[in-house]
């Protein structure tokens, strides 16, 4: 499939591997930063993976201006501007971000805020601009395996006092280097291990079956997948397993390279919805929807998803199956690996084991057809459309 | 040896701007008038901030349209961006903006191709692009907007109709209390 136009950027430089953390000096030189803020939070500081990034700095004689620990679990413009105060403050020059999505979030926010030179962040809303005139540079460095947010240029912050949620997207937002380095999610329990390979699984699928699908977003959709299939059980079994997790590492960023350019859709819009309503954790959703979304979409993108058939099941299995089948038996393939997540770890496979109720299900499915995500999905799905399939998850 | 170099836009671009500038018109005009005839566009519209200004525009500097929301009446006003707005819509260059300005590609399909950006709240936008949506399934036929459109164009009210409501000088109407 070629379309007949399409943009793809992926700018960040990427550093994979043990020792990867040791080399960030070196790049935060050659983006010519001497002073750094770091930016973290409190469990990551306690557990000691903000002192493995810490202890690399000192090491390599980058001046480490401020440790600011205390981003919370939604990224909000309180923070970010906070935190943009104390670099101004101890005149620092670059961003270190250790952390999940909200802290990343909240550094690209920092950099929005410092480029603004005081702009209204409201303003500066928006996709496909180029927000600010120069961003300050930003090494990322995740702690999870599954947002992909590294290598993203989306950033949402909370506005608490107008109540909004602010979204920015732009190529230019990508942190400028990402850093995967199988430390970090060393000590990520079983548990949400799964449910964040799952996250990035579907970042994935929705990527490659979507309408800003592309011949480069396919690729690194494909090499995701490949990635997922081979190392999420290995990695949900054994946490120490440092090979796997390094290559599910690798997975979400190459999931994040390829969302970031060909965007999700109903399964990402209905998990939106089932976090606003419930709180449903947002990789819990992702792997009970993700075979339904399929589902639905099979009439659209069923040719797409015979494509995956041979990242998610093999090469074996490809070959085994008629063509025709392929399609189904790659949304089988996904409700196998949730099987056996639910077997080992107890990974939910439906919306009532996350807490969903069915009175529930209406206001959820109204929200999830004016999500944003829902617009790039390959198929049109009404509110209806999407109650029926929320009705099958649960 | 280097050359002086004079090549302008050239005639064909220019043909471009002047057409998209009707077209433009009738787009505001139109979004207007399927406020008024639609109610699906009305409910859309009454999910907007007051005091909302949306234009679209070509880039750099060319036609545009914008049309304001202000207690709850949504207005036409035209080209040359009279006011500053708060959800703004730029195609890169009138050869992007031409196919969906022909009817020929969706709005939709404009920001899958990155052929516009917006700047402003995205969640409006993407109400915007519903609404665009629905507009068009008034302004084409269904010849063309079953090749452009997520779904078959569901119309409240005939062509004719629609674009009487977008001819009249009741093009400023009210989001509220109108007829379904």
């Amino acid at each position: 499939m070629i379309p007949a136009y399409y943009e793809f950027a992926n700018t960040a430089k990427v550093l994979s591997g043990e020792g990867a953390i040791e080399n960030i000096p070196f790049e935060l030189r050659n983006l010519r930063c001497e002073r750094v803020l770091v930016v973290t939070n409190k469990d990551l500081r306690r557990l000691g993976y903000a002192d493995i990034v810490l202890s690399a700095l000192a090491d390599g004689k980058i001046e480490v201006g401020a440790v600011f620990d205390d981003v919370p679990v939604d990224s909000s413009v309180e923070v970010v501007n906070e935190v943009a105060r104390v670099f101004g403050e101890q005149r620092c020059d670059g961003l270190v971000a250790v952390g999940g999505g909200s802290v990343l979030d909240t550094a690209k926010g920092v950099r929005i805020v410092l480029s603004a030179g005081g702009e209204d962040l409201m303003e500066l809303r928006g996709a496909d601009r180029l927000i600010g005139r120069f961003l300050t540079p930003l090494v990322a460095v995740p702690t999870t395996a599954g947002t992909g947010s590294e290598v993203t240029g989306v950033a949402v912050i909370k506005d608490t006092e107008r109540h909004v949620k602010m979204a920015f997207a732009s190529f230019n937002l990508v942190p400028d280097v990402a850093v995967l380095d199988p430390r970090m999610t060393a000590g990520l329990p079983p548990r949400l291990t799964a449910s964040t390979g799952m996250d990035a699984l579907t970042h994935a699928v929705e990527a490659f079956s979507c309408r800003q699908a592309n011949p480069l977003s396919d690729g690194y959709a494909r090499a995701a997948i490949d990635l997922v299939r081979g190392y999420l059980p290995r990695a949900v079994e054994n946490g120490r397993d440092t090979q796997a997790r390094l290559a599910m590492a690798n997975a979400a960023l190459l999931a994040g390279v390829s969302f970031s350019n060909a965007m999700v859709g109903i399964v990402h819009a209905m998990g939106h919805a089932c976090g606003g309503a419930a709180n449903v954790p947002h990789g819990d959703a992702m792997a009970v929807l993700l075979p339904h979304g399929m589902k639905f979409n099979l009439a659209s993108a069923g040719d797409r998803y015979a494509e995956l058939l041979l990242h998610l099941a093999g090469s074996e299995t490809f070959a085994a199956t008629p063509k025709a089948e392929r399609a189904e038996a790659a949304i089988e393939a996904v409700r196998a690996l949730l099987a056996s997540l639910h077997e080992s770890v107890g990974q939910p496979v439906t919306l009532a084991e996350c807490g969903i109720t069915s009175e529930q299900l209406p206001e959820i499915a109204r929200a999830a057809a004016v999500d944003g995500a829902i617009s790039m999905n390959p198929r049109f799905a009404s509110a209806d459309e999407i109650l029926e399939v929320l009705k099958a998850a649960l | 040896m280097a050359a002086d170099v004079d090549v302008g836009p050239g005639p064909l671009r220019a043909m471009k701007r002047v057409l998209a500038a009707i077209v433009f018109w009738v787009l505001g005009r139109g979004l207007v008038a399927a406020c008024r005839v639609d109610s699906r566009v009305r409910k859309e519209v009454a999910t907007w901030p007051d005091g909302t200004v949306v234009t679209l525009e070509i880039a750099p500097g060319g036609p545009s349209t914008t049309v304001r929301l202000e207690n709850g009446r949504l207005t036409a006003l035209g080209g040359g961006r009279p006011v500053p707005a708060t959800l703004l819509v730029t195609f890169k260059n009138v050869d992007g903006a031409f196919p969906v300005l022909l009817g020929m590609k969706s709005v939709l399909q404009s920001f899958v191709e990155h052929r516009a950006s917006l700047s402003g709240d995205v969640g409006l936008g993407i109400s915007l692009v519903r609404c665009l949506h629905i507009v068009e399934g008034y302004l084409f036929p269904d010849i063309m907007t079953r090749r452009i459109l997520p779904a078959k164009a569901q119309r409240r009210v005939s062509h004719v109709h629609a674009y009487l409501a977008l001819l009249t000088p009741t093009a400023e109407l009210t989001t509220k209390g109108a007829r379904s």
